[in-house]
């Protein structure tokens, strides 16, 4: 009887969720209700989670809960922490969450909500919460050792050092396009500036209390520092409406640009009491927060998505950045569907904490799962204010203009009708001087916020103060990134140069430490500089090669697990990581090959750069901008040689794991699988949660 | 009620037991049952150095993602 019951629930959910996507995919015309995007996403990932994630567990990884886990064997206290699955869930999903899945949906809009919603779904579903679980379980039974480590023992050493070459390549591409992100934020806008401006203060005044006021009170100093960034948020306001005040505040993209690096640089020097662990624990909680703020928004107001499921731009000619949506749709939605980086979060920190090994179902399966409704939820709130909107604040100046009225004729012939006097309305409605060529998706998406929260608290007068909660939201969100990437970024200097140069290795070395910051903020600030005074927008070249090189480490991921797979004697499941790895190989090809040969300047790097050098020798440049033109066509050809040579190096870390596979298969040679001893769990089935509390009950 | 109000009780013990953990709110606290146990002999840190030894750790590998 319960049996009969359950199998009539899944059917009703199965047929609920098919029905919801059906009505998104052959919906046309009408405004569409969000609803539908809602129920089609949360059925889809409740049968997924069901049935696909527990046939991974039971048959192709075989999870054995008689097996001691990592935390169970080392069990120190600070590493290795045996923690409750449900907090570890909240932990690792805090970890993997990032600004990636807000922005990348949000500019994926711009080919129609519908093949950003496929992907998002299946995508996860089939590739991301697969590699996020493949990994987590890889790392169990090695003792939680990282992605690099692994790739090095179960491909080979060239494939390791490959691995983390590949990692600091993609971390300083990270934070330049998620950096150029918060410049367009922000540039011209007093009120967003000076609120994370007073982020950097509330975080001090933080630091000092977990340091020397009360040591270790988490939560205490969290609420004092959330209560400071709402008054904040508030009191911008008044900065913005104060005329001396608001031109201290009022920065254009260059000067913000510098002032992120100088940031950037404090927070990898300075001692990480004082300035990064306290603003981390702020954006964690104004994160899941926010989160859970958008989720209830959306099911309340459930707002009409106004975008239509495909647009024109689908041919490549999009304004936002130009590409086909075959490669360029995938490369650019990245994180909320599949991210190589929650490889490394995957063996990392997660892998020491859980006690059983059948909880990595919950964790990494469920918790990307979470990042994918995420992603949907940023795609619905884009494709919920007018197109004509949508469009006017995510295209840069180059192609639109920079006054209301050039933006409105060029997007009204488009087909998106708008009317200049929306922008105008809209940029006073939330407090902005112009909402035009803020392209990088977080002014969209707080737009999108904000209209949504409006309609729920406060109505249009509290307008301008969500939007600004917003900002702040994804800013703080970003500049969290940026502050321990450079950091991880800065140890991963000192390690690999301590291989050339003894000294920069050693850990608490000032010259070392201030050395090897530099270098990385140096890079990540040039790219990111270029960004802020390229023409075209940054976001164009900068967010695709991200999205490159993010898709590429999943890769690089997918390419480990699978050859543990077919070491460990599974070679009849190993399309579970084959299929998706094959996908992610071909897009980001694809994608590097039009990003560095492709005819058409807006796409590829090359083609850019010969147009340009064509203008120069025209003599149809300007005197003036000679010399930034050299910088351009200098930039262009530099990331040309950044895809180039990324997608080189996973090729030969793909070949290498593609020859040793044959020799597997082939039954020549030992596969030998470095995988920890099996040590049986001295823990009582049942005991674990009472033991990860250090309750009585747990048998230690 | 009084059985409502008991598992009232019970879900918020929970969750404000779960938000601590979370936070690391918790974590001293933890630290120092399982110190005795792990290093027998040797006194545990005090609650600002483990502090500061416990962020230090944490922020020196990859912990935030895109």
């Amino acid at each position: 009887m319960k049996k009969l019951l359950r199998i009539v629930v899944w059917t009703a959910i199965a047929l609920l969720g098919a029905g919801a996507l059906s009505a998104i995919a052959l919906h046309r015309g009408e405004p569409l209700n969000a609803t539908w995007f809602v129920l089609a996403a949360a059925c889809c990932y409740l049968v997924a989670f069901r049935f696909y994630s527990a046939f991974l567990a039971a048959r192709v990884f075989v999870l054995d809960d008689t097996r001691a886990t990592p935390a169970e064997v080392h069990d120190d206290g600070r590493d290795f922490v045996p923690t409750n699955k449900w907090v570890l869930l909240g932990h690792h999903f805090a970890a993997i969450a990032g600004p990636g899945p807000l922005i990348g949906p949000t500019l994926a809009a711009q080919f129609g909500y519908l093949p950003g919603t496929i992907w998002l779904i299946a995508g996860a579903v089939l590739g991301g919460c697969v590699q996020d679980f493949v990994i987590l379980f890889c790392s169990i039974r090695r003792d939680g050792k990282s992605l690099g480590q692994m790739a090095r023992e179960e491909v080979s050493r060239r494939g390791g050092f490959l691995a983390q070459i590949a990692v600091l390549a993609i971390i300083v591409i990270l934070l330049s396009a998620t950096a150029l992100v918060v410049v367009n934020a922000l540039k011209s806008s007093p009120w967003g500036t000076f609120t994370l401006a007073m982020t950097m203060p509330i975080a001090l005044l933080m630091g000092v209390y977990l340091r020397y006021w009360r040591p270790g009170r988490v939560l205490e100093a969290s609420a004092m520092g959330v209560a400071l960034i709402v008054f904040a948020v508030v009191s911008g306001q008044w900065v913005a409406d104060a005329p001396s005040w608001a031109r201290v505040f009022t920065l254009t993209g260059p000067a913000l640009a510098i002032a992120i690096i100088i940031y950037g640089f404090a927070a990898s020097a300075l001692p990480v009491w004082l300035l990064l662990a306290p603003r981390d624990y702020l954006s964690a909680f104004i994160k899941v927060g926010a989160t859970l703020a958008l989720a209830g928004g959306i099911l309340f107001v459930h707002p009409a998505v106004q975008m239509p499921a495909l647009t024109r731009f689908i041919d490549g000619t999009g304004p936002v950045f130009a590409g086909k949506i075959f490669p360029f749709c995938f490369i650019t939605i990245a994180c909320g569907a599949v991210s190589g980086f929650h490889a490394l979060i995957s063996s990392g920190t997660t892998p020491k904490m859980i006690l059983r090994e059948s909880q990595a179902r919950l964790i990494g399966y469920g918790a990307m799962l979470m990042e994918s409704f995420v992603g949907v939820m940023a795609m619905v709130a884009a494709c919920a204010m007018s197109p004509g909107v949508y469009f006017a604040i995510n295209s840069p100046a180059g192609i639109v203009g920079t006054t209301a009225e050039s933006a409105a004729t060029t997007i009204t012939g488009w087909g998106f009708r708008l009317d200049p006097q929306t922008m105008h309305d809209l940029a006073r409605a939330v407090g902005e001087q112009s909402m035009l060529n803020r392209t990088g998706g977080a002014p969209s998406l707080a737009v999108g916020m904000a209209q949504i929260f409006s309609t729920t608290i406060g109505g249009p007068r509290l307008l301008s103060i969500w939007y600004h909660f917003a900002i702040m939201f994804e800013a703080l969100f970003i500049l969290t990134v940026i502050d321990a990437g450079t950091r991880v970024g800065r140890f991963m200097v000192q390690e690999l140069g301590g291989h050339v140069w003894k000294p920069l290795g050693r850990k608490g070395w000032t010259p070392g430490i201030l050395l090897s910051s530099g270098l990385i903020v140096g890079a990540w600030g040039y790219f990111l500089y270029q960004g802020v005074l390229d023409p075209l927008g940054g976001i164009n070249s900068l967010w695709p090669l991200f999205g490159i090189a993010n898709q590429l480490l999943a890769a690089v991921a997918l390419v480990v697990a699978t050859t543990i797979l077919l070491k460990m004697g599974r070679r009849r499941w190993v399309c579970v990581t084959l299929v998706p790895m094959a996908w992610l190989v071909t897009i980001t090809m694809t994608a590097s090959y039009q990003k560095v040969f492709h005819s058409n300047p807006r796409v590829g790097f090359l083609a850019r750069a010969r147009e340009l050098a064509e203008q120069l020798a025209a003599g149809v440049v300007p005197a003036a901008q000679i010399a930034a033109t050299h910088r351009q066509i200098f930039n262009q050809r530099l990331d040309a040689a950044v895809t180039a040579v990324l997608a080189a190096m996973i090729l030969v870390l793909i070949v290498e794991a593609v020859h040793q596979w044959y020799a597997i298969l082939r039954g020549r040679g030992v596969a030998a699988l470095h995988e920890s001893p099996y040590i049986a769990t001295k823990w009582l089935p049942g005991t674990e949660g009472a033991h990860a509390h250090g309750l009585p009950g747990g048998n230690d | 009620m009084p059985r409502l109000s008991l598992i009232v009780q019970r879900i918020a013990r929970t969750a404000w037991r779960w938000l601590r953990e979370w936070s690391g709110d918790a974590a001293y606290d933890s630290y120092v049952r399982r110190a005795a146990r792990v290093q027998p002999g040797k006194p545990p840190l005090a609650p600002a150095e483990f502090y500061l030894e416990q962020i230090e750790r944490r922020y020196s590998r990859p912990n935030r993602c895109c």
